[in-house]
Formats: C-alpha cells, structure tokens, sequence
C-alpha cells in the first residue's frame, strides 16, 4: 500500500495531473483569443504526432501532410455538410462524419501508399510533394464539394444531442461555455486519446520495427520486418491523423479555405517536429505548442515588446518579429540541440540528476582512515 | 491493469481539482458585461465612459501590404482628427491593429480576440479573411467593414460593402467602352482574371453585360502567383479580342499591358479597381500603362477635385510625408467617416452596444462623406451605390491616376440583379 502511494506521488504522477488540472480549468478563465490558439496547436499536436511516427521514428520525410490535413478537413464538412444550390454533401450525422473523414484520409494514405512503401526517405518526400499541388488543383476547382476558392461553412459537431456550437450556450460554474470552451475539451480528450495510442505503438513491437527500419533497413529486412509493408502502414497511420487533425482545424476555422492547406503549413509540420525532437510523442506535441503559439502570442502581446514596432508604424511590425523568431529557432535547433525541445528537457533532466546522484569520493572517512 | 487504475485515479483527481478551480471566480462567468455608462448609454464590448476600441485587421506584411499600409494610416489619421475634434459621444477612439498577412487562419485568431474586445471593425483586409469568419461576424453582431468587393459578402446585415461590387463595375466599365466606340456590338473581349471570388464577381459581370450587348467573352482565369501573362497575351492576340478586361493584381496588369504593347496590340485594357497601384508606374511598365489602360473604381482617386478629398490629400502628405497617395487613402478614410456617422447616431440614441451601432448605421439611406458617391446602407443584399469612376493612369500626379468619366451608373448596371453571398 505504502509503495503504491508512494509511487502515485511520483514527480511525473503530480505533474501529469497539474498539467491536466490546467488544461481542464483554461476554458473557464482564458479569453477566446488564447482558446482559439490553443485549439490549434492541439489540432496541430495531432497531425504532429502522426507526422512524427512517419519522418520521426520511420525516417521517411513526408512534404504531403497537408493534403491529409485538407481530406479529413473537406471530408468532414462534405460528409456532414448538407446539399445547397451550388454544393452538394451527404447531410451524415456529425459524430458519423468525422469518423469517416478520418478514414478517408486513411484511404488517401492508402491510395498513396504503393508509392509510400517502395521509396525511401527524401525520395519519398518529393514524391509527396506532388499531392499538395494536386490537393491544390482539387481544392480550387472541384466546386460542389470544396466551394472553390471560397471554401465552405464547417456544421459544428453534435454528439448525441449536445451541440459543439455558440449556441446553445452551456453555463457551468457560471460560465457560459460556447463554441470554442466546449471544442477545448473535446481537443483535448482527442489528444490524450492521439498521444496515448501512439505512445502504445512506439513503446511496442510496431515501434521497433520501426525505429529498425529507420536506422538500418538492411538489418530490418534480415530480421525479419517486411519493410515495404511497415512503410506503407506507418504512411496510412500518419495521414489518418493528418485526417483527425483536419477535422478539428475545421471545426476550430468554422470554414475551410483553399489556401491554408498548402505547401508552407506542410514545412510548418516538419518544422514542430524537428523543433519539438524527433521520434517521440512529446517532442511532437511540444514543437506543435511551439510553431503554432508563438505567431498568434506575438501579434497579440507585440506591442509590450521593446524593439518591436505598433503594427502600421516604420520598424520590425510584430508578424515579422514572430517569423525571424521562429527561424533563429529552427537554426538554433538544427545547430545545437539535435533532439529539439525534447533534447533540451533531457540533457537538463540528466545534469540535474546527475548532481543529485554523483557524490565524488575525494577522500575516506575518519574511521576508514588507514591508522 | 495497475496502470489503468493509476490513469483513472489520475483522471479523477483532476478533474476534481479542476472543478474545484473552476468554481472561484472567473472574469468570464456571466452578470458582468451589458451595463450602462455614467451618461446613460448603453455600452457593448470595447466601449468605456472614455472610450471607444475599434478594431483593424488587415495585411501589413503580405501580398497587399502597400494597400493596408496606406489604408490603416489613413484611417488612423480620421480617427486622430474626430479624436482632436472631441470625439464621439465624450469618448476618445482607440484602434486596436492587428496583422494578419493575408493567412485566414491568423485572421481567425486575430478575430478571435477582436471579438470580445473591441464594438466593431471599421477595416477587415481581403474576403478570403472575411469569409472565413462570416458566420462569427453574424453571430457576434460585429459591425464590419470589408477591404473587399466581392458579391460573397453582401446579404450580411452586421457586414458593409462600401461602394459597388466588382461584377457591377465591369459592366459600367464595357458600357463605357461601347459609348466611347472602343469596342462594338458582336466584338471578342478577353477577360483575364483570378480565380476565387474576386475574379468570379467580376466575370459574372462581364458576362451579364456581354450578354446584353452580343459580346463574347474569351476567357483566361489565371492564379494569385501567374506573374507572367505571355501566355495569356498570345492566346488573346489568336482570338483577336477588341478589348483586354482584366480582373488581377498590379503585377498581372504591368505584365500583360507591357507584353501586349510590345507586340503591338493597340487593343484597350480595363481593369478592375485592384489591377492597379500608382507603385506601377515607377516600372518599366509605365509606357504601356499611361496609353490605352483605364480602370474602374467606385471610390474617388486622390486627384479627385472635390474639397474634402483635397483636405484629406494634404492632411495625409503632412501626416505621413513620402508615403504613396493611392485609392486606397482615400477608402479607408471614408470608411473611418461612416463607422464615426454610425457611431454618433447610436450616441444619440444612447445606445452603443453592437446591436445599437448596427441599427444605427442601417437607418442611413444617404451617406455622403464627401468623399465620391454617397451610399445607401439600409439595405445589405445590393451593393451600396452602382456608380462607377472610369480612371486613366498618368504619371507625376498624386495617386498616379486621373478621372476620365465621373462617377457613372449605367442603365444596364441598374438592371442587374448581383448574387448574394456567392459569385
């Protein structure tokens, strides 16, 4: 009993919960400005998982995971969307829907995923770039399902008669709770779920397969991984997060546009891994928090920094700031903590334990003291 | 096994003190907004007893920098003379700017905390962002005012279109052809233009007038990044079109008129009011463009001869001196002139929640800022006025363009019935 207690009362134990007593109790303080952020980087969290378990811990670069993020975005809001005049959708049940964009962003992977299992890293990557500008060309001109240029209304989730929307509103602990506050809690159940069950594949067979692959695909082919289909299922596996992730940016725009599934938010998703470090579900999540906060953080605090000018006045306007920012933090990453974010907690954690533990035996104590 | 019951208990402990935490009080729980100021008037999101926060979201650091640049300091600038002149209803305007780079999802974010914090939003850059919150500007009752003229965004009561809308220029602008003899019954016109809904607006325009007149149109839809028209010039010339409609950004403009004229199509171009910026003409382009090319706009350009467009010409150079004059000074002022109209209105009537602006602002039938052609903001689901300026570029004169026909509706134009909320 006692060493159960004792272990319930592990630092990590204690942090886990006030990591989630924080999260749980942001909606009821945070103004919707922090909320929308955070709902983003919670969504950009998920695909950064996802993208992770492929470039991170399979070693194959993927420049398409914006077109995931577009099928699971799109498949949500035509699946669930209902037919107007100029477009047309399925009218599915909202829960329905998300699910089955997820898998259709699955089916995508799939599609793409005879390309997936036979190349091999780089060459995969610019053989996934083609997808961003064919999702591009779909995007733009396959107008009954997309809305064109313009992009369509996202219908709020509704599970099980509970509206994800503005209203009705949901008043707890006086607050009322609308359309971002209850997303906030829906993300981050996604998320525990998301990080949960790719901790459960890393930790596992899948994942040493996977890192085997990454690191000798020789080796793994001799031991007995049949790499192309390990490829090809970790490819799957990504763009169904991508997907999910998609869902949740769609539901967090309330619109889907075109343009925001391009070519630079797939560079941002390299970017949160390899800041966040490569190969693990935290350094995913904690590069998303990074690449996703930082932009929306400076525009909206800015003005209290020295050297940065008022929006609209001569001078470094805030928007550039963030963007110089975000890349001396790549640089920095790239040239002096290979592991990103991670890398740096780690070596940090192991200093610290290292001063804790180590007592250098200079000399011997008195009694041990030779007479 | 154990670990599950470790992850529950977990679980539960959170969520506990999350309840517990979420039980003090929170600036957020409900009773705390919706009161009344000293004087009496009723106040809504960003209004104090001594001020006024209004909000700007535009693109100071993307494809229309020079265009927000010009219109966020002009607009500045109003604001700075109401509050110089006392300002409205004993309380001082405050902006609150904010740069979303021509990226909707900033703009979400930026919306976002615009949304709780400030009564309206006198500038909204570009109508992918506005799109993009629409349904949240109409939930929030957020007056606004778009940086855009796309027919996408009428039919929205809290949402303003000022001016005409693109399609209703084009087809001022074929009319002004034909009654100039530039073009004539049963000719080719090219339309070159962006896809999305600018372009989209404007075509459908060209094609209602196209229609009427036994015009053909050939199209060219091109993208936001095409820079160079030769491609689009050489098709045309195999069509032998009468006339160039171009609906696209400067860049596109200076291409195509300057690869057209090197080949020696004499043919006249006009553009929508985004085809242009008086930048152009400090480019090799510049020959090409001073001949042959007209615009259409619905604003006034800043050599306009009208008082208050010549006080704001020479308020503006003394503010911001070496800064380019283009239209986009004077639309941006005049939008800070009718958002202050609205305002004072709701002060009169003691009410300055986002319902009372709204109401304000809609029972103007004849707004006249003085500043080009007075509109009509009663109703939301027809462009604000249908008359159009026909401008010419020409070098060393403020703004870089001058009026070649006065602001002008068209017979045709007052016929035509524009799509509300899509193009």
């Amino acid at each position: 009993m006692s060493s159960a207690l004792s272990r319930a009362l592990r630092p990590t134990v204690i942090a886990a919960v006030a990591g989630l007593v924080v999260m749980l109790v942001i909606p009821f303080y945070a103004e919707p400005f922090l909320l929308q952020a955070g709902l983003f980087a919670m969504a950009a969290a998920i695909g950064a998982i996802g993208l992770n378990l492929l470039t991170g811990s399979t070693g194959q670069l993927s420049m398409g995971h914006a077109f995931f993020l577009a099928v699971g975005a799109y498949g949500y809001v035509y699946f669930a969307g209902d037919s107007g005049h100029e477009l047309s959708g399925l009218g599915l049940p909202t829960p329905l829907a998300a699910v089955l964009a997820v898998v259709l962003a699955g089916l995508a992977g799939g599609l793409f995923s005879p390309i997936a299992g036979r190349l091999r890293g780089t060459y995969l990557g610019i053989a996934s770039l083609a997808l961003i500008f064919i999702g591009q060309h779909i995007l733009h001109n396959a107008h009954a399902i997309t809305g064109g240029a313009n992009g369509r209304d996202v219908p709020p989730l509704e599970l099980a008669g509970f509206s994800f929307a503005d209203t009705p509103e949901l008043v707890v602990f006086q607050v009322p709770l609308r359309a971002l506050e209850k997303l906030w809690f829906l993300a981050l159940l996604l998320l525990l779920a998301a990080a949960w069950v790719a901790r459960g594949i890393l930790r596992g067979r899948p994942g040493r397969a996977m890192g085997t692959i990454r690191d000798h695909e020789i080796a793994a082919g001799v031991m007995g991984v049949p790499v192309a289909r390990y490829r090809a299922g970790v490819f799957v596996l990504s763009s169904m997060y991508a997907g999910l992730a998609g869902v949740l940016l769609a539901m967090a725009f309330r619109r889907t546009v075109p343009d925001y599934f391009g070519i630079i938010l797939s560079l941002e998703y390299l970017a949160m891994i390899v800041i966040g470090g490569l190969g693990s579900v935290a350094g995913a999540v904690a590069g998303a928090a990074f690449v996703s906060l930082l932009p929306p953080l400076f525009t909206r605090y800015g003005d209290g920094l020295p050297l940065i000018a008022a929006p609209g006045a001569e001078g470094v306007s805030p928007a550039e700031a963030s963007r110089i920012l975000y890349g001396a933090a790549v640089v920095a990453v790239v040239l002096f903590f290979p592991g990103g974010l991670l890398g740096v907690w780690g070596r940090v954690r192991a200093s610290l334990a290292a001063r804790r533990t180590s007592h250098p035996l200079t000399r011997m104590e008195p009694e041990e003291q030779p007479t | 096994m154990k670990s599950t019951l470790r992850m529950t208990a977990v679980t539960a402990v959170a969520l506990a003190l999350a309840a517990g935490a979420a039980g003090c009080a929170s600036d957020k729980a409900t009773g705390g907004s919706g009161g009344a100021g000293a004087d009496g008037v009723k106040q809504g999101p960003g209004v104090t007893d001594k001020t006024i926060k209004l909000g700007v979201a535009t693109d100071l650091t993307g494809v229309y920098a020079p265009l927000g640049k010009s219109l966020t300091q002009s607009q500045q600038l109003y604001f700075e003379q109401t509050n110089a002149a006392g300002g409205v209803c004993g309380r001082k305007i405050e902006t609150v700017v904010r740069d979303h780079g021509y990226d909707p999802q900033k703009a979400v974010s930026i919306y976002s905390e615009l949304s709780t914090s400030v009564l309206a939003i006198p500038q909204f850059l570009g109508s992918p962002m506005v799109t993009a919150v629409k349904q949240r500007i109409e939930s929030d009752k957020m007056f606004t005012i778009p940086s855009a003229w796309s027919t996408t965004l009428l039919g929205s009561e809290p949402i303003q279109v000022t001016g005409t809308t693109y399609d209703v220029d084009m087809i001022n602008g074929i009319e002004w052809l034909l009654s100039k003899k530039l073009i004539k019954k049963g000719d080719k016109l090219g339309h070159v233009y962006f896809e999305g809904d600018y372009g989209g607006s404007a075509l459908r325009g060209a094609k209602f007038a196209a229609d009427k007149h036994g015009l053909t149109i050939v199209e060219q839809k091109i993208k936001a990044t095409d820079n160079d028209m030769g491609p689009q010039v050489a098709a045309l010339s195999k069509a032998k079109v009468a006339a160039i409609l171009m609906s696209a950004g400067p860049r596109q403009s200076a291409s195509l008129a300057g690869i057209a004229r090197s080949q020696g199509m004499k043919q006249p171009i006009l553009g929508s009011n985004s085809a242009f910026s008086p930048q152009l003409l400090a480019t090799p382009a510049k020959p090409a463009l001073v001949e042959g090319f007209f615009f259409t706009s619905a604003g006034a350009p800043i050599s306009a001869d009208l008082p208050e467009v010549k006080k704001l010409a020479d308020a503006y150079a003394k503010k911001y001196p070496g800064q380019p004059m283009d239209s986009a000074v004077v639309s941006g002022y005049g939008n800070g002139a009718i958002v202050v109209s609205a305002l004072k209105k709701a002060c009169e009537a003691k009410d300055l929640t986002r319902e009372g602006l709204i109401k304000a602002h809609r029972s103007d039938a004849n707004a006249d800022t003085g500043l080009g052609t007075p509109m009509n903001f009663t109703y939301f689901d027809k462009p604000a006025t249908r008359k159009t300026y026909v401008l010419q570029p020409k070098d060393k004169i403020p703004g870089g363009a001058v009026i070649v026909q006065e602001a002008t509706e068209s017979e045709l134009a007052t016929t035509y019935q524009p799509p509300v909320g899509s193009y």
